[in-house]
């Protein structure tokens, strides 16, 4: 029914937003599209299910799997951008997608490219209120996301390392003479972007107990759509970039069918693509469509 | 020949052939990471002719790669239409909805996959292969590999030399898109079945990645990334995961110490010009420095 | 207007916003002449070539090539119809070779299916190669043809782009300062190609150029811009005297007796490249 679904949204929706936050830092700050964050995702999905499925307590294993995603983001800024701040944009994309394949293979590797289910006993009650089912761990998850990026854009806004982060977004040389010890930051966004990702990685998990190897890559997508719905290098954008997505997701279901759902989401990113890529809020910088 | 080395060919002449796809956007500028749905509908499409109406697969497999082509030029009006990064995701979104789409086709096998009976032994694999490995660089020793080229520099000034930009660049896109497809086909009549989870966003990603590794500056460059992609692995023998971790590693060292790839025009004219242009090299030096 | 001319412009206006950078502009270029638009930073010179080329539309007016007007003719098409240009900052294509950039402005007098598919590349012996090197063996570029373009210096790089500019054979070679950044040297050689070039033939030139030696040199007739109006039109000495003219440039009107070349003179090109 039509509040049930719309609860089923958000909290889809949650999970696209907190990986469209991750890009939309990328974007906004350092002018890429970082193609591992959807490989973080990946990573912190499967990173909880594998030290779950070892007997690992809940909380440990979601400590676990966001720093084994802490690390990979530090990895990835030193081959993406710390040794190529001057080189062409074209460098850091073309890493970041090597560090996806990367990601996935490391995954199957390890862990073999079948679908895993999280342990049943695993947090799953769920939560009856005005006819509407909640799963506790959804809920959970929505609070920490929306808490989450809550926090981000306040810390944005407020503080030195926000100012630190928008004065490199608009101009890296001018921060440099600012005396902005831009290697720092830029680790920083890394991680944080890479914990989010992780995060919303984890969160899948707990929500919908699936996890596999290329779970990053549709997801991924579709949080590229909420950040460009939402306007590159917004992060409140994202969030309702994130709704929206989520939203067209489990109507489309409705209306289309599960079969056509992907097709029916894709197919609306073009549409934003062709016509209006900017999204709808401007963003932290007006992203330099050079690849 | 042995099973071994024969196995190695056929993935080398399918790698190069896929690379050439890979090739022709990058080329002119464009990032197609859409072109795994591009080889899946020349996958499909010549499998389902084969299969279906009996078709011989040397007529099917070209088929499929027009089927490829077609859609691409209806697209490429569009999404061409867009730069950059957003041209990328356009081509992520296509290639997600193309193998999406395929998904949803139950008289194609749909998740289950496609069994194709049909069989394209090593000899025309190869055939095609070196078709497509000898067409491409004559191609751009035209007056269209020229055009091209400028327009992946620098679109205005190409334009105001009388350079039909967007012409070239849906030209680029199409011809990628149908040697996509016959890499797609040439793969289903090869390995006998074909599933949509094959033809995603990694695998168009792994295509462009040895081609960058290649070079794009020269029309080799594709030949030597496939090379490497498919050869280097066999000397680690190792699962097929680790290799695409090497790959990939691999990769990442390449773009901080040689982000043109290995083969760039100069090495290029180093390795096979080396009597005529190192002379004038040379003279171009010392007139320059001279000039200075 | 005149037959005599080859391009006209009438009443041509452009703004940006607000801002008003070319403002009821009304020139005449005679065929085979060498004229040269000059003006202070933010005059709205290369504008006007902007227009001219069909990179920019027009607000207002129109602009005549041979009597017809093109002021909706596309800019990809205007090539041939004669109209040729350099550019402020050298925009070669910098993955070419000298010899493959000069053969991409061959283009519009090759194009169709089998102007496209026509190898240049191939055999050395292909006559569009053999007339690119001649073009660059006339220009003293011959020894450059294979370079690749990124390395080369910036004068050689300057006089490629006029050479590429030239394949297409125009009637009207605009040029957008192409003396700036060269040495008196390079300048002398530029400017006896030049002549070379317009001598024998009906190429008409429009430079833009800040270098009044140059253009006192090489053109016979001077138009001069300030704020995108035209205030002056003449010849060199007529329009150096121009009281106006000294005023826009050096802010008074008692002159030197050298005229606009004033003594900042490449602080002021540096600042008029950003025009």
């Amino acid at each position: 029914m039509f509040a049930q679904q719309v609860v089923n949204a958000v909290m889809l929706g949650s999970v696209y937003a907190m990986v469209a936050v991750a890009l939309t830092l990328s974007i906004g700050v350092l002018n890429f599209l970082n193609f591992s964050i959807p490989g973080l995702f990946m990573l912190g999905g499967m990173a909880v299910w594998a030290l779950a499925h070892a007997g690992v307590p809940l909380p440990l294993a979601i400590a676990g799997a966001l720093a084994v995603a802490a690390a990979a983001s530090l990895v990835v800024e030193r081959f993406t951008w710390r040794w190529m701040r001057t080189a062409s944009p074209f460098v850091p994309l073309v890493s970041s997608m090597a560090f996806l394949l990367l990601f996935e293979h490391l995954a199957i590797a390890y862990w073999g490219s079948d679908m895993r289910v999280m342990p049943d006993a695993l947090a799953n009650g769920n939560w009856r209120f005005a006819g509407l089912v909640i799963g506790i761990p959804q809920l959970v998850g929505l609070i920490c996301s929306v808490g989450l990026i809550a926090v981000l854009s306040l810390l944005l806004k407020h503080t030195r390392f926000g100012r630190a982060l928008r004065t490199i977004a608009e101009d890296s040389e001018t921060a440099l003479i600012l005396g902005v010890d831009i290697d720092r930051v830029v680790a920083a966004i890394f991680v944080v972007a890479g914990l989010f990702a992780a995060f919303a990685g984890v969160l899948f998990a707990l929500n919908y107990r699936q996890v596999h190897p290329f779970m990053g890559e549709a997801v991924g997508l579709k949080a590229i759509s909420a950040m460009i719905v939402g306007g590159m290098g917004n992060v409140w954008g994202s969030i309702v970039g994130g709704l929206v997505i989520g939203l067209a997701e489990v109507f489309a279901i409705s209306y289309f069918g599960a079969d056509f759902v992907d097709i029916a989401v894709f197919g609306f990113l073009l549409l934003i693509l062709f016509v209006r890529p900017t999204g709808l809020f401007r963003g932290m910088q007006t992203v330099r469509a050079g690849i | 020949m042995s099973g071994y080395l024969e196995g190695v060919l056929v993935l080398l002449a399918i790698n190069v052939v896929f690379a050439y796809g890979a090739f022709l956007p990058l080329a002119a500028g464009q990032l197609n990471l859409g072109l795994a749905g591009f080889a899946a509908i020349g996958a499909y499409c010549s499998a389902y002719l084969s299969t279906q109406f009996a078709v011989h697969p040397l007529i099917a497999i070209p088929l499929g790669a027009l089927l490829s082509g077609l859609i691409a030029l209806v697209v490429a009006v569009p999404v061409l239409r867009t730069r950059g990064i957003y041209l990328a995701l356009a081509t992520f979104a296509l290639g997600q909805i193309t193998k999406a789409a395929i998904l949803n086709l139950a008289f194609i096998g749909g998740a289950a996959g496609y069994p194709v009976p049909s069989y394209v032994g090593l000899p025309v694999v190869l055939a095609f292969a070196l078709g497509v490995a000898a067409v491409i660089p004559l191609l751009f020793a035209t007056r269209f590999g020229i055009a091209v080229r400028a327009v992946h520099d620098d679109e205005r000034v190409a334009d105001l030399m009388g350079v039909e930009v967007r012409g070239f660049q849906i030209a680029a896109f199409t011809l990628g898109a149908m040697i996509a497809g016959i890499g797609g086909g040439l793969y289903a009549h090869h390995f006998s079945y074909i599933e949509a989870q094959y033809f995603n966003v990694g695998l168009s990603i792994t295509i462009v990645l040895y081609v960058l590794l290649g070079g794009t500056q020269t029309t080799m460059g594709p030949l030597i990334g496939a090379a490497i992609f498919t050869l280097l692995p066999e000397l680690l023998r190792e699962s097929a995961s680790w290799r695409y971790v090497v790959f990939a590693a691999g990769v990442i060292v390449l773009m901080v110490l040689r982000p043109q790839g290995l083969l760039t025009r100069g090495v290029f004219r180093r390795l096979f010009d080396w009597r005529h242009s190192r002379a004038s090299a040379r003279d171009a030096e010392s007139l320059a420095e001279h000039a200075a | 207007m005149s037959a005599e001319a080859i391009l006209e412009l009438e009443q041509v206006s452009k703004h940006f916003g607000g801002l008003s950078v070319v403002e009821d502009l009304s020139l005449a270029v005679r065929r085979g002449s060498r004229t040269a638009l000059i003006g202070p930073n933010g005059a709205g010179k290369t504008t006007v070539f902007n227009l001219i080329s069909g990179v920019l539309p027009l607000d207002a007016g129109a602009i005549r090539m041979n009597g017809a007007d093109i002021s909706r003719v596309a800019s990809r098409k205007r090539i041939g119809l004669g109209i040729a240009r350099t550019f402020q900052n050298v925009r070669l294509m910098p993955h070419l070779s000298t010899l493959e950039n000069v053969i991409v402005g061959q283009h519009s007098r090759n194009a169709g299916w089998r102007g496209v598919l026509h190898p240049v590349n191939l055999s050395p012996r292909n006559r569009w190669r053999e007339e690119a090197r001649a073009a660059l063996a006339q220009a003293g570029l011959a020894d450059y043809a294979d370079a690749s373009v990124g390395n080369l210096p910036y004068g050689v790089q300057k006089r490629i782009e006029v050479v590429r500019a030239l394949m297409a054979k125009p009637a009207l070679l605009m040029l957008d300062e192409p003396a700036a950044g060269l040495n008196p040297a390079e300048t002398e050689t530029l400017q006896l190609y030049l002549e070379q070039l317009s001598g024998g033939s009906d190429l008409t030139l429009l430079v833009v150029e800040h270098d009044m030696h140059f253009v006192g040199a090489l053109c016979r007739n001077v138009v001069v811009l300030s704020f995108g109006r035209k205030i002056a039109e003449g010849s060199p000495d007529a329009v150096r005297q121009n009281p106006q003219v000294q005023e826009v440039y050096l802010g008074e009107p008692a002159a030197a007796a050298s005229g606009p070349a004033a003594p900042n003179r490449t602080e002021y090109r540096r600042a008029a490249r950003s025009a």
